[in-house]
């Protein structure tokens, strides 16, 4: 059972073949999957990672190919015979019930007579054993990302899978619940000789924590080799094609040591000091803001200025995405102000923010930033209606030449136009966000969490447009859980703990253990 | 699939007419005969698919904001009270008695549908309860107004009592009919109804309101998120809907399918067909109209089927199947195919727990 002398096959994959009309998002794949190892998937956007896994759990069928499992070929039409036979998967995509509570949401889809004390001590218990600590009565419309996560695994994991499947699962967790979480994974299969299939754009994670890797490129195989026989930069160069900078990628997914370009940085370029006495380009004053009664936001004080990236840096949970809705329009402070160049925006008045210049890549782009079942052309021009159309009727034309515009610009792969963006990868629907917000020549941007689900080189790429977006006098919030992303882009660093901004440091200032002590709550 | 599901809902209409002692075939025949077999068939036909056409086109626009308004019947009533107050009432002349008819009609449905966004508003009652419940107090209002002399009950000839009913509405109040054909009549209400359907179907496709309707029946975060006021649109969607309803009641009255005079039932279960009209179109305007034609079909044959000895409310179970027919073919195929699967993956799950415990031991 030592996953690197060929160990059993626990999974198959021969000649799988999956087209979309022209698109082939899967090209005669063959994969086989071993007990006993973490195999990782990567991919650049669109390369058909996702549609692969749902064809392996009945969500998709295939056009050609087969499957075989522990030695039989299987034929898998639905999720049941999935999880009959073993097979588990937690989605790219939340696929919870936010009114519910987290032990119905876990057994949601049971058969039989509903017993909240056991589903409750299950949840706990498998909480417990994974690492993946839970409140079982917590309504999941209260929990932040990272926790929403738990509670897609322990839905997954309650079932003790044979083969578990992870799409992108650490895109929303911090670095120390992925590394508990990877940690918890060895075990499993070690111990449990059960097979995991990782796919994850985060290179750091894959060469750390899988044993053999696999990379999909336009839908075929490129590449395939153990973990230990390959490196990072190997893998960056398979999966895009070319060299990338993997600089730009390490920030993101936190592979380089911080304390290294803290110097060049500050060195380099003194951003801070382009534009110290204009007004502030975004200024909270005072935020308050109450969830269910609870305040999530404690006066939150911030100004960003025109030209600059400033991070807001904490762990999740601590009052990000609260302020995200603030800043999305969705939730009202219930006390404070937002002032865009100066001027208090009225936020009471539905799409204020925006219309005073403010854009924003929301945390959780299927809540609030896309409408799945709309079209790609629709999506991108849902936030400037005026701009395709009259005040009352629009323009079909317009529309498809803003999006064809947007999308060459933007490099967004969709099978169409008028393709809902539900059928667009997790990638794609993130540029087509990005693109819409950007195209809008916003004075302020707010990315919350923007490179969430992004391939290497589009996060070079999100990178390169945060910082042109800045040098062209774009005020740029960044709120981030990763340290190193916020090391790379920002020039100031506000730390946020439990609602509160316990401290702005500039680039200079802030170390590792300084904006350590910030996150738990003490002043540096 | 759609059409098997048709002919299996054809096959089980026949089947239940048959054990009931009837012939399908002459129900059939009485049906087609009834509706369409002759001009004056038709024009019956089509005198009933107005009203429901008109109430379709209104469901189309709550359901599409995401709000479910299933109290038509109510608005129904209504507006055909509304209509009937006005053109008893006003001494105006014909067609601006008409039209004000209509329009009042408009907003009392309108009013009457808001009633419901204004509980949800203050209270967080559910729409789609208070949609429903509202149609109980509409019937009762309308009983009570046609049984008070000093509100719409008929006026007292000699010493005999007024039915519950109103008086007739004035011919100039009434919808006429256009054209001279022989035998077949098309109503004016039927333009109005067409007329109306392609204004829906337009300012839902091609307008900025549509859009962002479409937009918050989707998503309404992503539709608050880019500016739109979701509850005030969320209201005026079914205010709308109620507003068509009333139309639809004021269509009914100054119909000869309403008899021209309001009547505690007068209102047949307009809205009721005209809600299914609209799912069975899956809230398209458009192809709204040819199952508005149909449910007349249904309408005006049902009344023929009784001659052949057919209980008449068989006409009904057969209206419901047809509406299973187009409705459920989705869902069904998708749970036979599910049911078909897991039975599969059950039969190799017990040899592939065998494997494991091999593997665990
Ligand atoms: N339902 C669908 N209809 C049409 N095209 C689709 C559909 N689902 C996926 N595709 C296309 O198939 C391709 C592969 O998509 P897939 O979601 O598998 O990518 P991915 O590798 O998971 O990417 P990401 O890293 O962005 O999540 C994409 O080009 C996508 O547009
Ligand atoms: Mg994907």
């Amino acid at each position: 059972m030592d996953p690197a002398g060929g160990a059993a096959s626990a999974l198959q994959l021969l000649g799988i073949t999956k087209s979309y009309g022209s698109v082939v998002a899967c090209d005669a794949v063959d994969l086989a999957i071993n007990k006993g190892e973490i195999h990782g998937l990567l991919g650049e956007n669109g390369a058909g990672k996702s549609t692969l896994m749902k064809i392996l759990l009945g969500l998709v069928h295939r056009d050609a190919g087969s499957i075989v499992y522990g030695g039989k070929p299987v034929e898998i039409n639905t999720p049941q015979v999935a999880a009959a036979l073993g097979l588990g998967m937690v989605h790219q995509h939340f696929s919870l019930i936010e009114p519910l509570r987290v032990w119905e949401n876990v057994i949601l889809g049971d058969v039989g007579r509903i017993d909240r004390l056991a589903a409750c001590r299950q949840v706990e218990e498998v909480g417990l054993r994974y690492g993946l600590p839970i409140n079982p009565m917590a309504r999941v419309e209260q929990l932040s990302a990272g926790e929403r996560q738990r509670v897609e695994l322990i839905k997954c994991l309650r079932r003790d899978p044979a083969v578990l499947i992870l799409d992108e699962p650490t895109s929303v967790l911090t670095q120390a619940e992925s590394a508990e979480l990877f940690s918890v994974l060895r075990r499993v299969v070690q111990e449990e000789n059960r097979a995991v299939i990782l796919i994850s754009h985060k290179l750091a994670e894959i060469t750390a924590a899988t044993d053999r890797v696999t990379v999909l490129s336009k839908g075929r195989v490129v590449f395939q080799s153990a973990t230990g026989d390959t490196t990072a930069t190997e893998l960056a160069r398979q999966m895009v094609g070319r060299e990338v900078s993997l600089r730009a990628e390490a920030a993101a997914l936190g592979v380089l040591p911080v304390e290294q370009y803290r110097v060049e940085l500050a060195s380099a370029e003194q951003v801070e000091s382009a534009s110290p006495d204009r007004p502030a380009a975004l200024r909270l004053r005072e935020l308050e803001v109450d969830v269910g009664g609870v305040a999530v936001v404690k006066r939150l004080s911030l100004d960003v200025r025109a030209g600059e990236i400033v991070g807001l840096y904490g762990v999740e949970g601590n009052g990000q995405s609260t302020l995200g809705d603030v800043l999305s329009g969705l939730v009202q402070p219930t006390s404070g102000s937002i002032e865009l160049g100066g001027v208090p925006v009225e936020l009471n008045r539905p799409g204020a923010l925006q219309r005073a210049g403010l854009g924003i890549v929301p945390e959780d782009r299927h809540r609030c930033g896309v409408v799945l079942d709309m079209s790609v052309a629709e999506n991108l021009s849902l936030k400037a209606l005026g701009d395709i159309g009259g005040r009352h009727l629009l323009s079909r034309r317009k529309m498809h030449a803003v999006a064809r515009r947007l999308v060459a610009e933007f490099n967004i792969v969709a099978p169409s136009l008028d393709a809902p963006v539900r059928s667009v990868s997790g990638g794609n629907q993130q540029r087509l966000v990005v693109a819409r917000e950007l195209s809008a020549n916003p004075t302020v941007l707010v990315a919350a969490q923007p490179t969430r689900g992004l391939d290497v080189a589009a996060i070079e790429d999100m990178y390169l447009r945060l910082r042109e977006a800045a040098s062209s006098g774009v005020a740029v919030l960044l709120i981030s859980t990763e340290l190193e992303e916020v090391m790379e882009l920002c020039s100031r660093v506000a730390v946020i703990s439990s609602g509160r901004i316990t401290g702005v440091l500039s680039i200079v200032e802030a170390t590792a253990e300084r904006l350590g002590m910030l996150v738990g709550g003490m002043a540096a | 699939m759609s059409a098997l599901a048709v002919v299996v809902a054809m096959a089980l209409s026949a089947l239940l007419i048959a054990t009931t002692g009837g012939s399908p075939l002459d129900s059939l025949n009485a049906i087609i005969q009834g509706s369409v077999g002759s001009p004056a068939a038709w024009t019956t036909t089509l005198l009933n698919a107005t009203p429901l056409l008109v109430v379709a086109a209104g469901a189309c626009i709550s359901s599409r904001s995401g709000i479910f308004n299933i109290g038509q019947e109510g608005q129904v009533l209504i507006g055909a009270m509304a209509a009937t107050a006005v053109s008893l009432r006003l001494a105006l002349v014909g067609p601006a008695l008409l039209v004000l008819g209509m329009f009042a009609a408009a907003v009392a449905g309108g009013v009457w549908a808001s009633l419901s966004a204004v509980m949800h508003r203050l209270r967080g009652v559910n729409i789609v309860v208070s949609t429903l419940l509202m149609t109980f107090v509409a019937q009762q209002l309308i009983s009570y107004a046609v049984n008070t002399p000093w509100l719409l009950q008929a006026t007292r000839i000699g010493s005999t009592a007024p039915p519950p009913e109103s008086n007739q509405i004035p011919v100039g109040a009434q919808l006429g009919s256009i054209g001279h054909y022989p035998q077949l009549q098309l109503n004016l209400g039927l333009f109005l109804a067409l007329v109306l359907t392609v204004v829906v179907a337009v300012a839902m496709a091609r307008t900025r309101w549509g859009f962002e309707l479409k937009m918050m029946g989707l998503n309404p975060l992503t539709a608050q998120h880019a500016g739109v006021r979701v509850s005030r649109l969320g209201a005026v969607a079914l205010g709308l809907s109620g507003a068509f309803a009333g139309i639809a009641g004021a269509v009914l009255i100054a119909s000869p399918v309403g008899n021209f005079r309001l009547q505690p039932g007068v209102s047949s279960n307009f809205g009721w067909d005209g809600l299914l009209v609209a799912l069975v179109a899956r809230n398209r305007p458009i192809v709204a109209v040819p199952f508005a034609v149909l449910f007349g079909i249904l309408r005006s044959g049902g009344n023929f089927v009784a001659a052949t000895g057919v209980p008449s409310f068989l006409v009904d179970v057969v209206k419901g199947l047809l509406v299973l027919a187009f409705v459920a073919p989705p869902a069904l195929a998708d749970m036979l195919q599910r049911r078909a699967a897991t039975a599969k993956a059950a039969r190799s799950a017990s040899t592939r727990s065998a494997d494991l415990e091999g593997v665990a031991a």
